[in-house]
């Protein structure tokens, strides 16, 4: 019974994942600026901490290149991170999770990594798939969230 | 019985998502505007405008939405349903309220023998000598210089080859598209010459698989054993890095900004390292890059040992569906690994 439970659970946490789309993304309706600091709340809404802010377009406009807004947003939850990073050091290059924040003129595409498209990689932890599904439902949560920001 | 009754309430949790009829517009907010933008006006996605449109079938949209196209970003969407795909179909359709053309499902006759020097002659320059599209980048840009706004079809590509019929590309031949500059070739080419670039077309075939280091192949990392100390470690490392020409940014702990100065794991660090030229490069050929920047190489010390880790950038970049990037990405794992391989030295 507990196996069924448990099985059910996992088909639970994994149904609204998309296999072929290994990328989450949503167009949001909004100045990358603004969309940003939108998605910092959201993301402490969903219990993460924001680790750090990476300005990708700072250093490229230093070298004189012709770029837009472009940032990516590390975050986590210390415990995961500490706890996956002690089992997996191999996770370490995902870790904190991301978001980057790209501009598209008014408007704004955040995308990221798919966790789950990691299992590709990882198949062999359960324990993984489970954090994975987690990590996943997630970031979708609050990429639409942001996507329907103005709509509220 | 608890059994079925966990079985029913489960049921019960997914039947509303059975039997509601798909919504087209909050589909295509989920799975297509992020790159085709809100109302098709394009992004990293080919634009979807009524003239695109009017050359456009439904069966090969909901071929294009199946089948994607591998290499160049577009994935497949097997998981839709063919009520789904026809929800997306009939809200593109409403924004220009044309109907969708229809082409007839025969071949179109042509020699393909006589098709080549044809597609030499007219075809090439764009859609390059194996059919795969020439230029920069894919999709249009709006903040980045590109050589074309629509990138030139990839002709070889097996989505577009199981999705296009051969009237409807004869038809895009005949007529040309303004938003991609083909021109129109109903003056310059009879229909006996139109089916034989057709038929030559067919003959393209897609490029082979790219793959990057037998011994790291379906690995999610690279990781190697330092036989240094924890600190010794960190310095080879940015001393390797410089020698290959990278910029390096101040080091970061991998828990910091998590928890306060105090708490964080000082033994997990990672040195990130960019070269500028590559990093504009990277982003024209794919601007979802970002979320896997910036380059970091991991120096961890587990149970007495120092390891040196990165991301597996072939297998990462595979997650992009971009050829493109792909080709830079095993140039990249050569130059990484050499970089750790002299850090461990």
């Amino acid at each position: 019974m507990k196996r069924l439970l448990f099985s059910l659970l996992l088909f639970a946490a994994v149904l609204p994942v998309r296999a072929e789309e290994t990328l989450l993304m949503v167009r949001v309706n909004m100045k990358a600026a603004d969309a940003m600091e939108v998605l910092k709340e959201t993301i402490r809404e969903y219990g993460y901490e924001v680790a750090h802010v990476q300005r990708c377009d700072g250093g490229m406009a230093e070298f004189d290149y012709k770029t837009d807004f472009y940032r990516v947003v590390f975050f986590g939850k210390l415990e995961e991170v500490r706890g996956i990073l002690d089992a997996y050091p191999e996770m370490a290059p995902f870790l904190p999770l991301k978001i980057a924040v790209i501009a598209e003129e008014d408007q704004t595409v955040l995308a990221s990594i798919d966790p789950v498209a990691l299992s590709r990689l990882y198949g062999h932890s359960r324990v993984l798939r489970v954090q994975f599904a987690r990590w996943h439902n997630d970031i979708q949560a609050i990429l639409e969230e942001m996507r329907d920001f103005r709509k509220k | 019985m608890k059994r079925h009754l966990i079985l029913l309430l489960l049921l019960c949790l997914l039947a509303p998502s059975l039997w509601a009829a798909p919504d087209g517009k909050a589909l295509y907010e989920a799975h297509c505007s992020a790159c085709h933008q809100s109302e098709g006006k394009g992004g990293i996605g080919l634009p979807l405008t009524g003239e695109i449109l009017s050359q456009l079938s439904d069966d090969y949209i909901a071929k294009t939405i199946r089948n994607g196209r591998p290499g160049r970003i577009m994935p497949a969407f097997v998981a839709l349903s063919d009520a789904q795909v026809k929800a997306i179909l009939q809200y593109i359709r409403s924004w220009s309220n044309q109907p969708a053309p229809v082409y007839p499902k025969l071949a179109v006759k042509g020699d393909p023998a006589q098709g080549k020097p044809l597609y030499k002659k007219h075809c090439q320059r764009c859609h390059g000598a194996d059919g795969s599209g020439e230029g920069t980048g894919t999709g249009v840009t709006l903040s980045r210089e590109r050589e074309f706004m629509v990138m030139p079809a990839a002709l070889n590509n097996p989505g577009f080859q199981r999705s296009a019929s051969d009237a409807m590309i004869a038809d895009i031949i005949r007529r040309g598209r303004k938003v991609g500059g083909m021109p129109a070739f109903r003056k310059k080419l009879t229909d006996e010459q139109i089916g034989d670039v057709v038929a030559y077309v067919r003959t393209l075939k897609s490029p082979p698989p790219i793959r990057g280091m037998r011994e790291w192949a379906g690995k999610p990392a690279y990781i190697m054993e330092s036989p240094y100390s924890f600190e010794d470690t960190v310095q080879a490392l940015r001393q390797a890095l410089t020698g290959a020409n990278f910029r390096i940014f101040p080091p970061r702990y991998l828990e910091q900004g998590l928890t306060d100065e105090f708490s964080v794991n000082k033994k997990q660090l990672g040195i990130r390292f960019c070269n500028f030229k590559e990093l504009y490069h990277l982003l024209n050929i794919d601007p979802r890059m970002g979320t896997v920047l910036p380059c970091r190489i991991n120096v961890l010390e587990r149970n007495g040992k120092v390891l040196l880790v990165s991301p597996n950038v072939v297998e990462v970049a595979r997650l992009f569906n971009n050829r493109e990037l792909l080709e830079v990405a095993v140039i990249m794992e050569e130059i990484i690994l050499g970089v750790m391989e002299e850090a461990t030295l």
